[in-house]
């Protein structure tokens, strides 16, 4: 497909790069618009309270002030992803501290702050649930009266509480693959909340037009659930919402869903005027989401040589206020329960419990780093017991070329050997590693993974202009990852042009075909796909208009690089038109313009017949999935227990890189936040408040955190699936660098931890346990 | 609510008189009242680094300065570095190493890293990590930032 | 609402009149913690009073006797990069150099820094440590203050009033003396989970500690006993029992309280050896 010298495999500088350094790109938060007025929302103090009315007289009375809204601005209507259960903004109660209850628009921010600050609420206290323990006690305060009649989109228990999804799913049969075994080591593994740490806080702007439609530019991983969101919580058709993605500063999967977009519409309904509002990062850190925490239990049965036999596993997320992406997430963890493994007999229950505390939705691996932590943890403890090398045991329980993935589905290209051969040669593996300095402990570990790329549909528009350029317009967004130029490498690749010739449009929903969002490290795997086949169909209708005007049957021309199409052999060689001389036929003359369209969906299907499930979202596909392995070292200070991860080997099967700078700076920062969520993301909750609302409090790695060295190693073998052969790089990396990192700290001090983060204070009881 | 203050803000060679409330930030007074939105609001804290710009050539995080605080004292933004459509070294390099991905750090990066090779004109990987480290990225691994300022330091100081 | 109004005087005394007559007024000296505050909604003055143009809280002066006087609007990166930081005082220079970013260090100020009285800031042991001595300014005039008085509780200082910090004083120092400031912190540029601030010479150990208690903890007892063990092992083992003992830390995000306790030993000890070896080069 990938003709010599078109722009597959070259590291491109990002087509917007030079706006994003000269400081000119423009992202939500610094658009203006004639008459703006600046938002500020009032957040609820409460983790669990009823509103029994408001009284917004002081915030109207100040100057400057246009609008308040408050859950009397509107219907009890509902949104969400797999369960409707949110509302605009808080209405009826509010459900965690900092939950959206009221907002103000006003002529500037300070104004729309201080206003904000005069509303008064008045509240009637309920009993707040703040943990899944206390969210399903007997008699527990319900989150959600009306759950049972949400609308929801699996089978969700009813009449049990809190509780918002119980997945099982069973393989073979695990009390006879336990009874097989001749090692069991079973263990528990903790996990904390991350925060997404986007360095754009959310931000959305809102404007109504004169026929009553309303335009929304917001910071967002996808233009189309942020429509059907605020369709669904407004009310207003579809007809009349229009979202368009800026330039957006990261999502990591926490703009996955609706953010701040509902609010800003209504207060830019109410105050008559266009509305941006951006969230402070306190209010960012403590209204929106974050990764789920919660504990897994897990056991797994081996023979003495070292074959996995029997799998169990209990699962438990606690999903905050709203059920956002939770269901889906727990059922996503649960897929990963045998981690890239062949193991024959398994059992797996998966919770995820409503409590009052700010949402957990989708963050970057979507329950695969927990599960990862879990399992590849409990690889390492197997390995000890058998005597094993860590690396021979997973090698020898890799899962197969056309083995089934747990759920059923095939997998038609495992690279798992070859990731972990590599890893275990590139980190120099089977050579000790030189002794640690005086008061340091030195560890290595190793993590393999597994990720999907893929999952729901997309569609791309692909189209001949009248000079010859091509434009291509699909829905998704680039959050950062670099898929506008992938995309346009791409493109640029099936037409044999250069990429300053192909115009990527703007994501904006009155023009670009459905796409899900820029989640699923789906990206450039279904979008680019897509593109792919939009762009062979009015290729092939070029090619046709060409044939015609150089008077000569199809298959005796052929496309040149630069925009042409040139006649090969017979008397008429090397006659040719140009791209532009095409357009001027198809536009004035004959055919009508060049169009190619195109429609995916991600399509493995589940087999129930493989893998019994209740309680799951009917997902009939979860894409394909993609291996690696990494192999981190770490240096523990003796004195204070602080990790230092010194080196990190990143192996990742990524089909073809469309372009290897992009893909490995996602290597890079993958491993980075991953890296993070190993050593030192908590956010910390107190009786449901977040003790570390702030940069100040919750840290995240800089650059003298990160490992000196972060080695990435591409396994390229094209994907035969993709038309480029890519496979998405978004997630693996982070999915398996906390499993990575907690091996090498077990290696070093001799004994595994089992709760994340592993805080100095967590490695030095551990040491000192000893 | 503040008073409104007069104030002659020196931003990347031009003198432009603004009537700001005296409670407004420098940060905001750029983005809000000169337009000049490379600067980024990030944190507010002063700890992500998104705001850095540099007050009479130092690095400074422009949300914890009150511009009425700053009369007459240059202050250059990410907007000031780049000669016409010339980018300067270190935001050629950046684009060079393949060091932008979302770009909300960028501007903040940018400024620390000209103020970095103004000083230290054959920074080692250390010297880089440590002046860097108060500008949060949250794509990079940094690994290509730090690439991308010592490719800018070997064009500068061959 | 009231209207935050702004004032830079350049007169020390006009800065103290505005600030004496008006308890909602706020000095504004780097702006590093102020403007974090106010932009936190956690504070909202009346009047902002900049402290920037007032020449006589500005610059580093060796006095006769060898001490040391820093005014109250020294940045930290001055002071990280001082040459005037001598003997013992370097101490000041090390802590300065460790807090926050570069951007702070650049902006931020000692006078600030020593007013709010953070107990994890990195000032407050040092100048516990080194016995310095807070001048302030207020209404009735100038008088001074021992650190160790100074600092009162979580945000805490003896300043009445209309008081503002003017300077800090050094005492004098030996030339010998060798320092560490050791501090441990979850990443770079964030508060102290512990600090440890350390000078010795021939005749005195200096040991004091941040971020274990609402002010700085220090021990005669425990000085005594490494100054009479000099320094040995045995001795930093008693010594330390005598700090935890003193110290009254929290659970927070940084670490919990026995965390902190935990640390105490083993730092003070890495401290010392750290210091030790500095004198050896």
């Amino acid at each position: 497909m990938n003709a010599p010298g078109a722009p597959i495999g070259l590291s491109l500088p990002r087509l917007e790069a030079g706006e994003k350094a000269i400081g000119t790109a423009l992202y939500t938060g610094d658009m203006v618009l004639p008459g703006m007025l600046h938002g500020a929302i009032v957040q609820s103090p409460h983790a669990h309270a009823r509103i029994l009315g408001y009284d917004t007289s002081k915030a109207l009375a100040v100057p400057g002030v246009r609008a308040v809204i408050t859950g009397d601005d509107i219907e009890f209507r509902y949104m969400g992803l797999v369960v409707k259960d949110e509302t605009a903004i808080a209405k009826g109660k509010v459900r965690y501290i900092g939950e959206p209850v009221a907002a103000v628009a006003a002529i500037d921010a300070e104004t729309a702050r201080r206003a904000a600050q005069l509303i008064e609420i008045r509240y009637q206290p309920l009993p707040a649930v703040t943990t899944i323990e206390e969210a399903l006690h007997d008699g527990a305060p319900m989150l959600h009266e009306d759950f049972a009649k949400y609308a929801k989109i699996y089978d969700a228990p009813v009449g049990r509480g809190n509780l918002l999804a119980h997945s099982i799913a069973t393989q073979g049969d695990p009390a006879k693959g336990f009874a097989m075994a001749d090692v069991v080591v079973e263990e528990t593994y903790t996990i904390a909340a991350q925060y997404h740490a986007y360095m754009e806080p959310c931000a959305a702007l809102a404007a109504f037009d004169p026929s009553g439609k309303v335009t929304v530019w917001s910071s967002t991983q996808s233009i189309f659930r942020t429509q059907a969101n605020l369709h669904e919580c407004l009310g207003l058709p579809m007809t009349k919402i229009r979202c368009i993605a800026p330039r957006v500063g990261g999502g990591f999967g926490g703009k996955s869903e609706a953010t701040v977009e509902p609010i800003a519409v209504l207060l830019a309904k109410k105050g008559r005027a266009p509305v941006r509002l951006v969230l402070s990062r306190n209010q960012d850190m403590t209204a929106m989401r974050t990764r789920h925490p919660g504990w897994i239990r897990l056991k797994t049965g081996a023979t003495k040589d070292g074959r996995l036999v029997a799998r169990d596993c209990e699962l438990w997320f606690d999903g905050g206020a709203y059920a956002d992406d939770s269901p889906a997430v727990m059922n996503f963890a649960l897929y990963f329960v045998r981690g890239p493994y062949e193991i024959p007999n398994v059992h797996c229950e998966g919770y995820a419990v409503y409590t009052n505390r700010m949402r957990a939705g989708a963050f970057r691996g979507f329950g695969n780093p927990q599960m990862t932590f879990a399992t590849e943890s409990q690889m390492d403890a197997l390995a000890a017991k058998l005597r094993l090398d860590p690396i021979e045991l997973r090698i020898k329980n890799a899962l197969p070329n056309g083995a089934r993935w747990f759920g059923g589905q095939a997998v038609t290209e495992s690279t798992l050997v070859e990731a972990l051969e590599t890893a275990r040669t590139r980190a120099g593996w089977d050579k000790p590693m030189p002794p640690a300095p005086p008061g340091k402990r030195r560890g290595r570990g190793v993590a393999a993974m597994a990720h999907s790329s893929a999952f729901l549909s997309t569609g791309a528009i692909v189209r001949l202009q009248n000079d010859g350029t091509i434009a291509v317009q699909v829905g998704a967004v680039d959050i950062g990852q670099g898929s506008d130029t992938a995309l346009s490498q791409m493109a640029a690749s099936a037409f044999q042009l250069p990429v300053e010739q192909i115009n990527l449009a703007t994501p904006d929903t009155d023009s670009a075909p459905y796409n899900s969002g820029t989640n699923a490290s789906r990206v450039t795997f279904m979008v680019g796909k897509a593109v792919g086949e939009a762009a062979f169909k009015a290729r092939d209708q070029i090619i046709e208009h060409a044939a015609a005007m150089l008077g000569v049957k199809r298959d005796e021309v052929s496309l040149a690089p630069g925009g042409r199409v040139v006649v090969t052999g017979g008397s008429r060689h090397n006659a040719e038109v140009s791209f532009a001389d095409v357009a001027a036929r198809s536009i004035w003359a004959v055919g009508g313009p060049v169009i190619g369209s195109s429609a995916v969906m991600a399509s493995h299907a589940m087999d129930q017949g493989h893998t019994k499930m209740s309680g799951w979202l009917s997902f009939e596909a979860v894409g394909i999935y993609t291996f690696g392995a990494q192999i981190v070292e770490v240096e523990i200070d003796e004195v204070t227990g602080a990790v230092e991860v010194t080196r990190a080997v990143c192996v990742h099967d990524v089909g073809r890189a469309i372009n290897p700078c992009a893909t490995v700076g996602q290597i890079e920062g993958g491993f980075a936040q991953g890296m993070g969520y190993g050593l030192c993301e908590e956010m910390v909750f107190e009786d449901g408040r977040l003790a570390n609302p702030s940069f100040m409090d919750y840290k995240i790695p800089s650059a003298l955190e990160v490992p000196k060295t972060i080695e990435c190693v591409l396994i390229e073998k094209p994907e035969a699936s993709h038309p480029f052969g890519a496979r998405g790089i978004g997630e693996p990396p982070l999915v398996g660098a906390a499993a990575a990192i907690a091996n090498a700290v077990a290696d070093a001090i001799g004994k595994p931890l089992t709760r994340l983060p592993l805080t100095p204070e967590r490695v030095l009881r551990a040491l000192l346990a000893q | 609510m503040s008073e409104r203050v007069a104030v002659d803000l020196k931003v990347n060679g031009t003198t432009h008189r603004v009537s700001v409330p005296a409670m407004r930030t420098l940060m905001a007074v750029l983005r809000d009242d000169l337009g000049l939105t490379g600067t980024k609001n990030a944190c507010d804290q002063g700890v992500c680094g998104s705001c850095t710009v540099l007050i009479d050539g130092a690095p400074a995080r422009a949300c914890l300065a009150l511009a009425v605080a700053l009369p007459g004292i240059a202050i250059t933004t990410v907007e000031g570095l780049a000669q016409g459509d010339t980018l300067s070294p270190v935001q050629q390099a950046f684009l060079d190493a393949g060091a932008i991905q979302c770009g909300f750090c960028m501007p903040g990066m940018i400024i620390q890293a000209t103020a970095l090779l103004a000083e230290n004109k054959r920074p080692s990987e250390d010297d880089i990590r440590h002046s860097i480290s108060g500008n949060l990225c949250r794509c990079s691994g940094y690994t290509k930032v730090i690439e991308a300022i010592s490719l800018a330091a070997s064009r500068l100081t061959p | 609402m009231t209207e935050t109004r702004f004032h830079a005087p350049e007169r020390l005394e006009d800065a103290i009149s505005l600030l004496s007559a008006d308890e909602d007024a706020r000095p504004l000296a780097g702006g590093q913690t102020l403007v974090a505050m106010l932009n936190a909604d956690l504070l909202s003055p009346s009047q902002i009073i900049s402290l920037h143009r007032i020449k006589a809280l500005q610059g580093i002066e060796r006095r006769a006797d060898g001490s040391l006087r820093i005014g109250a609007m020294t940045t930290h990166a001055v002071l990280a990069r001082s040459g005037d930081l001598r003997g013992a005082h370097r101490l000041l220079g090390e802590a300065a150099g460790r807090i926050g970013h570069e951007a702070i260090r650049n902006r931020g100020t000692i006078g600030g820094a020593v007013a709010h009285a953070d107990p994890s800031a990195d000032y407050p042991p040092v100048l516990v440590a080194l016995e310095a001595v807070i001048e302030a300014v207020g209404p009735k005039g100038k008088r001074v203050i021992p650190a160790a008085e100074f600092f009162q509780g979580f945000l805490t200082t003896a300043l009445n009033l209309g008081e503002i910090v003017s300077a800090i004083i050094l005492p004098p120092s030996p030339a010998e003396a060798c320092t560490h400031y050791e501090k441990f912190a979850r990443v770079e540029g964030d508060f102290a989970t512990l600090s440890v601030a350390v000078a010795l010479w021939g005749g005195g150990v200096r040991i004091a500690l941040g971020s274990v208690g609402p002010v700085p903890v220090r021990s005669a007892e425990a000085e005594a006993k490494l100054f009479a063990g000099q320094l040995s092992d045995g001795a930093i083992k008693e010594a330390s029992a005598k700090l935890v003992a003193a110290s009254d830390p929290i659970d927070d995000v940084r670490g919990s309280a026995d965390y902190r306790r935990l640390l105490i030993p083993r730092l003070v000890k890495q401290a010392i050896r750290t210091a030790q070896a500095k004198d050896a080069r």
